[in-house]
């Protein structure tokens, strides 16, 4: 429960003191600690998982001040999340309590649930900050570098994860 | 209720999902400056054009009411509008009649049936004796002459349109009256025809035709028509004239009865004569 705790303290930390003050370019703006609310355990009630979800983002929304931009992103991340899932065969792992991972989930699905998970909060973060003034060029290249950044950092991640266990 | 209930726990992630929601557009769109600038002008567009909608909604629904209202406003005018039939009165009894009072009282009316078709056409309308309408009295629209009332029961009467062969009106152009008849003679709808105007008088197309001094059922200048030919015999001396109606009596909804105060008096007077 305590290496949970840290590890969430970690990656809360690494995205809001050093992903948000990246200065590389204009165009990357990566969301790494989604990979929190991906790698939820299975056998999570999908009622604490909306909560945990709107906690996250009102954690992340505290730091950068965007209030609800990240909640509601986090929310429905959580519902895209659950409808995916739903497709997977994992009621093995989720009996077992175990958390959606590439060991879990195997390589493909993971890869595929990560990339569309991924993708879907960029965009729709750059849609609600820029509601009402969008340009689709900018959002279109910075929705994408910062989608690859982010999944490349989670794949590592999952990556350190696997060395370990 | 237990369904109810029931459904609630089965669907409460939905129910909380959409209650978060809300919660997070209610932040976005109230915290965040530039959000609720977008917000405001997205929901002013809404709102006006939502109560531009009722607006034009409850217009709609409103028009029997201004309808009534603009006639009486109408009424109202009319009595004030035509001081020449006042001083005509003043300047000729200053000592029998100093009391200023009103030669002619309009009384808004509605039309409940109407022929333009036929070769004498009537209409009804929705004033009666009851009103104080009588028979005899003319009728004007907000356009022009109309008609004269036929006959009157308590609650409706009937009005001789000016599509009437049997109708007659003394015409008043460019300031002259001209004894001669007006009369439709079913050629044309809505087009009347003088004859007996001497080619020595001074006649235009376009020029207008009205009420004069010689009709105790109108009051001076209501107009009749306007000229809209003018057909120059060359074996007559007088002019053949073709004028188009002033009121459109194919589309003939809202009329003013004209009262004439003095009228059994001014009769009495004439008939004497």
């Amino acid at each position: 429960m305590i290496n949970k705790i840290i590890y969430w303290v970690l990656v809360i930390g690494f995205q809001v003191l050093v992903l948000n003050h990246l200065d590389i370019s204009s165009y990357i703006y990566p969301q790494v600690f989604v990979t929190l609310l991906l790698t939820l355990p299975l056998h999570l009630k999908k009622t604490y998982q909306l909560l945990i979800g709107f906690g996250l983002g009102l954690v992340m929304d505290l730091f950068i001040y965007s209030p609800g931009i990240h909640m509601s992103a986090c929310l429905w991340f959580i519902v895209i999340r659950m409808l995916i899932l739903d497709r997977q065969d994992l009621k093995e792992h989720a009996n077992n309590k175990l958390a959606y991972s590439i060991k879990t989930a195997g390589f493909s699905p993971f890869f595929y649930t990560t990339l569309i998970l991924i993708v879907f909060y960029h965009f729709y973060i750059l849609w609600l900050e820029g509601i009402g003034n969008i340009n689709i060029e900018h959002m279109i290249i910075t929705g994408l570098s910062s989608s690859l950044l982010s999944l490349t950092i989670i794949g590592v991640f999952q990556a350190l994860r696997l060395n370990k266990y | 209720m237990q369904r109810l209930f029931a459904f609630i726990e089965h669907n409460f992630h939905i129910i909380l999902f959409v209650i978060l929601q809300t919660i997070c557009g209610f932040l976005i769109f109230s915290l965040n400056p530039y959000q609720q600038a977008t917000f405001s002008k997205a929901a002013m567009g809404v709102t006006s054009t939502i109560n531009k909608l009722s607006s034009d909604v409850y217009s709609y629904w409103d028009l029997k009411d201004q309808n009534i209202w603009l006639q009486n406003q109408v009424s109202e005018q009319f009595k004030e509008s035509f001081p020449q039939s006042l001083y005509y009165l003043n300047d000729t009894f200053p000592i029998r009649d100093t009391s200023m009072h009103r030669l002619f009282d309009a009384i808004p009316a509605q039309v409940v049936f109407n022929t333009a078709h036929k070769t004498n056409n009537i209409f009804l309308i929705n004033k009666g004796l009851s009103h104080g309408i009588k028979k005899n009295m003319g009728v004007i629209s907000s356009q022009g002459i109309a008609g004269v009332v036929l006959s009157s029961n308590q609650n409706y009467s009937s009005v001789m349109s000016l599509l009437n062969t049997n109708m007659k009106i003394t015409p008043h152009i460019n300031g002259q009256e001209y004894f001669t008849e007006m009369i439709w003679d079913n050629s044309k709808p809505n087009c009347l025809s003088i004859n007996g105007i001497n080619k020595l008088e001074q006649i235009n197309l376009g020029d207008i035709v009205s009420s004069g001094n010689s009709s105790l059922l109108f009051p001076k200048g209501i107009p009749i028509g306007h000229v809209s030919k003018i057909n120059n015999l060359p074996k007559s001396q007088y002019f053949e004239l073709e004028l188009e109606a002033a009121t459109n009596f194919r589309d003939l909804e809202y009329v003013f009865v004209i009262v004439n105060n003095e009228y059994s008096r001014l009769k009495d007077l004439l008939s004497n004569d």
